[in-house]
């Protein structure tokens, strides 16, 4: 009888030593943070969910301040790539990327990608680089917002036959380090350029 | 013939005197016996402190026992679970950097492309084209 009421006693009395530190750790959850205020030079960017339904391809990167951190603190410092990355990458407070491939040319929702340049034309952003393709059909805008004497934002819109890219670098932006970056593998293509931010000729209508 | 047979029991069971010196004798041949233990007297002395209450066999600790086990139990318990989710959060943030840093990889490879494409066309332009832009006329 005794080694009966002991026993229930016992686990009793354990269900409760272990209930109750849980009970305060459940308490003690962190509430959902409301939804963060855009940085300045943060683009908001639309989902394309009709692209990304048909594309063969997509990379969707949203990293906001804190994961680029994490990110930042796990490159390596021995591959020389991801040493050269993690110089750039300590000044950034965040990095947005929408880029889609399709297997057929594809027309690309313009209504979205007006809602992006409506946003590049706030004060702030200048265009730095407008190429058209007629060969390539390719066209890459390249904007900065220059805040004094330094670029605190990069947003770049590419599109191509089945290619579409928007990027939006949010941060101090070193642009000698961000061209650095530009010997990772890249692809030689023929473009005709129109050098509006390094000629004085206005921009060549097609 | 009965009758002598009676006179004869009745003479044999007749009360006989024991010789002299029989007493003796027969107490001398006797084993001596062991001198008695003198007895032991007890004497309970007075005590300065009060008597303490009766203890009854088990009952009383049986429970205090179970809940310290149940303490000891919970307290062990939870140090195993607090290690086993402090790994579980390590390994959390480990595989969430290595993501995050994949990622940012990934986005500023896309971005050195697109970079690069508007570098070469700035820097290395087709001559035609260049050249009928310069000189229109």
């Amino acid at each position: 009888m005794n080694v009966r009421i002991s026993l229930r006693v016992f686990a009793f009395a354990t269900a409760l030593w272990l209930a109750a530190p849980s009970s305060a750790l459940a308490q003690a959850q962190p509430k959902p943070q409301p939804r963060p205020v855009p940085l300045r030079g943060q683009l908001l960017l639309p989902e394309f969910a009709s692209l990304a339904d048909k594309a063969s391809e997509v990379v969707n990167v949203t990293l906001d301040s804190q994961l680029l951190g994490l990110g930042c603190r796990f490159l390596s410092t021995e591959d020389p790539e991801e040493a050269q990355v993690k110089k750039v990458c300590t000044s950034l407070r965040g990095i947005y990327v929408r880029h889609f491939t399709f297997d057929q040319e594809f027309a690309y929702p313009k209504a979205d990608i007006d809602t992006v340049r409506r946003q590049l034309s706030a004060p702030g952003w200048s265009q730095m680089v407008n190429v058209r393709s007629n060969k390539e059909k390719a066209n890459v805008d390249v904007y900065v917002l220059i805040d004094g004497d330094k670029a605190q934002g990069l947003s770049i819109i590419a599109s191509e036959p089945r290619e579409f890219t928007i990027v939006n670098v949010v941060g101090t932006i070193d642009l000698e380090q961000l061209h650095d970056l530009t010997r990772f593998g890249v692809p030689d293509l023929e473009i005709e350029a129109d050098k509006k931010s390094f000629t004085k000729l206005p921009p060549k209508r097609n | 013939m009965t009758d002598e047979f009676e006179t004869q029991l009745r003479r044999a069971l007749r009360p006989v005197d024991a010789p002299e010196g029989f007493t003796e004798k027969l107490m001398g041949r006797l084993p001596k016996a062991e001198p008695a233990n003198p007895p032991v007297v007890v004497v309970a002395l007075p005590s300065s402190r009060p008597a303490a209450p009766a203890l009854r066999p088990t009952r009383n600790f049986v429970l205090p026992a179970a809940l310290a086990a149940s303490l000891v139990a919970a307290v062990m318990l939870g140090q195993h679970m607090g290690q086993l989710r402090d790994q579980a959060r390590q390994q959390r943030e480990i595989a969430e950097g290595r993501e995050a840093s994949r990622e940012l990889m990934q986005a500023l490879r896309v971005t050195s492309q697109k970079l690069d494409m508007a570098y070469q066309a700035v820097t290395n332009p087709p001559s035609t084209s260049a050249g009928e832009e310069e000189n229109p006329s």
